[in-house]
């Protein structure tokens, strides 16, 4: 009972008041910027040569106004906004009129999904068993030609490395598609034929991002274990003549392991953001591109749609961590 | 005390540098500098010195624990197992590792951090156990485990609590029932007592004490604390610069200090009474990486004379047991 009054309860308040923050910022955000998609809508139609009366022209404003529901005063909005929100419904595109935005979240969602959960996954496992190994054997070369190579890895901004990777393989040799999820006209199935079309189109994106973010928790890791690896405690069970395999398991990587947890899984947290720039680069259809091109036409419900999914996912995943953490550390208590 | 007394560990002209590379600049630092102990079985050896004169140094090669940056230059370390001399210098790393706790154990200084932070004191003693002890009689040391800290005057249960949940003392006391569970022949203890207050101080001497009353062997003990030194020590070496300038037993040593630096030593300590200002030792300790030519202790000795500039003097036999490396004694400035 104490747990739930002193632990569960606080950190469930705070929970829902950073959604409801983050939300309402997100609400307003859009609304102060200059860009006004009911113009963008009239400039485009113009743009196609469309010749509107004023008075039709009015017209036209007031149905997309309507339509939009960019009705009233902002408070007006902000009050039909939560109404929709409640039931779920986070209103229509602008830009891919009359598409809902949960239509085109679900279509952008599972190429996300599958390359990012699939690749934070790997990212974290690879990376920390090397950077693990690697840490407690921080005197031999191959130790320190690993942290050398990673040294020149990490500082690459990602967008030259991902580009760099896109020119090689895929202009240069032609191994791999330059763009895309899956090849045009390629219809999903549960066929090896389709799977292997996906995993192939996948292939420089999940590169890009496991070899950059590996070199990342490899860094870490290989700290965090050189760190533990001098405690005193580390130090003292090999006194004690323990076996090594213990101190490894129980001591070094035991106690090595509590930041990274945290890490992974604020990593899947920020999933429902989309790889922004590894999507633009390489053309992939998932939630980055959809947001990218949200944010260039204005389309308020769907960057909406977009960033509440990430703000949800993000906090429920640090209430988690939040839950979860005095299982792994006995230190972090309840009460 | 007068029986001859058998030796359990010696060493031969032991000589323990830190070799550090710094920017292509080989650094070498004199920890353990040409020393020869010989400590005997159902004793308590002290080790006395300053900060930074190379007691832990010294300890950890009496430990047989040299890794890098610690090389061991020369010398020979001897235990005596089995009724036999060894020579333990060579010996594998597993090798090393089963001595440990079974023949040789190492008290730390029960610090916050000696204990692996997410486990049960109950799982340490596992780990430290069950790494040389298998089958059947793990549980019978289990058992003794569990009794060993309730003759500590730990409470029953103190093996299921966290490191974090313990004071200071109930740590230390932790770390000497770990040390004495499996009977070792040597205990080696690195400042036990330092981090403790005086009270819980005595508990931990006395502590150390009975155990090593009941299981008969031999604790060497370092700390700076000449007054722990009087109340625990059979004999005390002397520590200065990476070697030992004076041993004997203690009474030897408290009564008839012969080196001068003992002299300043025992002399800094308060006396009942006495309410006069103490003399420290002048000056501080010498970097072990630039150890002055001579006797080490010549900038910092009132009697300081030519020859103390010149040559480290040896180690000479005052009667039986106490020994001093000073030329002031004995008579070797001839």
């Amino acid at each position: 009972m104490i747990f739930v009054k002193r632990y569960l309860i606080p950190r469930l308040i705070a929970y829902f008041l950073v959604i409801w923050v983050g939300i309402t910022v997100v609400f307003f955000i859009p609304r102060l910027t200059p860009n006004d998609p009911v113009m963008r809508m009239i400039g485009e139609m113009r743009a196609r040569g469309a010749n509107l009366e004023p008075g039709a022209m009015d017209g036209i404003i007031s149905d997309l106004t309507e339509m939009y529901g960019l009705e009233g005063s902002w408070l007006d909005q902000y009050g039909a906004f939560w109404s929709r929100l409640v039931n779920g419904d986070f209103g229509v595109s602008f830009f891919q009129f009359p598409a809902p935005v949960n239509q085109l979240i679900g279509n952008a969602l599972p190429w996300t999904l599958g390359l990012l959960l699939s690749t934070t996954a790997i990212t974290w496992i690879i990376g920390n068993m090397v950077g693990g190994i690697a840490g407690y054997y921080t005197r031999r070369r191959w130790s320190r030609a690993m942290d050398a190579v990673a040294m020149v890895i990490r500082p690459l901004p990602y967008y030259i490395f991902a580009f760099a990777l896109l020119l090689i393989f895929a202009y240069l040799v032609r191994w791999f598609p330059i763009t895309g999820g899956a090849s045009l006209g390629a219809l999903p199935s549960f066929t090896w034929d389709y799977i292997r079309n996906v995993l192939w189109h996948s292939f420089l994106p999940a590169a890009s991002l496991i070899v950059l973010g590996g070199t990342v928790t490899f860094q870490t890791m290989k700290l965090l274990v050189q760190n533990v690896n001098a405690e005193s405690f580390v130090q003292y069970a090999k006194l004690g003549g323990v076996t090594e395999d213990r101190i490894v398991r129980k001591y070094i990587i035991r106690n090595a392991m509590l930041p990274q947890i945290t890490g992974l899984a604020l990593s899947f947290g920020q999933i429902f953001s989309g790889a922004l720039i590894t999507e633009i680069v390489f053309g992939y259809p998932g939630l980055g591109m959809l947001l990218y091109r949200a944010i260039l036409n204005g389309d308020y419900n769907l960057i909406m749609g977009i960033t509440i999914l990430s703000i949800v996912g993000i906090t429920t995943a640090i209430l988690i961590v939040d839950l979860a953490y005095p299982l792994f550390d006995p230190r972090v208590r309840y009460v | 005390m007068a029986e001859k007394q058998q030796t359990i560990l010696r060493t031969q002209n032991l000589q323990a540098f830190y070799v550090l590379e710094m920017q292509g600049a080989q650094k070498i630092v004199k920890a353990v500098n040409e020393v020869n102990l010989q400590v005997y079985e159902n004793e308590i050896y002290g080790i006395a010195g300053e900060s930074g004169c190379g007691k832990t140094t010294l300890l950890k090669t009496l430990f047989n624990e040299i890794a890098p940056p610690l090389r061991l230059i020369e010398g020979k370390l001897y235990y005596r197992i089995n009724d036999a001399e060894v020579d333990v210098t060579g010996m594998s790393a597993d090798e090393k590792r089963r001595l440990r706790m079974e023949y040789i154990s190492y008290i730390p200084q029960g610090s916050m951090s000696v204990f692996n932070p997410v486990q049960r004191i109950r799982g340490t003693f596992q780990d430290f156990i069950g790494s040389h002890v298998s089958g059947k009689n793990r549980e019978q040391v289990f058992e003794l485990a569990h009794r060993r800290v309730l003759e500590l005057g730990l409470p029953r249960n103190v093996l299921d609590t966290y490191p974090h949940q313990l004071s200071g003392g109930m740590r230390q006391r932790v770390t000497i029932a770990l040390a004495s569970v499996l009977n070792p022949r040597i205990m080696i203890g690195d400042e036990p007592t330092t981090a403790l207050d005086v009270v819980v101080q005595r508990g931990v001497i006395q502590m150390l004490k009975e155990i090593q009353r009941s299981l008969k062997n031999t604790i060497i003990m370092v700390t700076h604390d000449m007054g722990v030194h009087a109340n625990i020590a059979d004999r005390i070496g002397i520590m200065y610069a990476g070697k030992i300038v004076e041993e004997g037993t203690t009474e030897q040593i408290f009564a008839n200090p012969s080196h001068p630096y003992t002299q300043f030593l025992i002399n800094s300590l308060p006396k009942f009474g006495d309410k006069s200002m103490r003399d420290s030792v002048p000056g501080s300790p010498p970097s072990l990486a630039d150890v002055p030519k001579g006797c080490p202790f010549h900038p910092r000795c009132p009697h300081a004379r030519d020859i103390c500039r010149q040559q480290m003097p040896d180690l000479t036999r005052l009667n039986d047991d106490h020994k001093v490396a000073c030329w002031l004694v004995g008579g070797q400035d001839g």
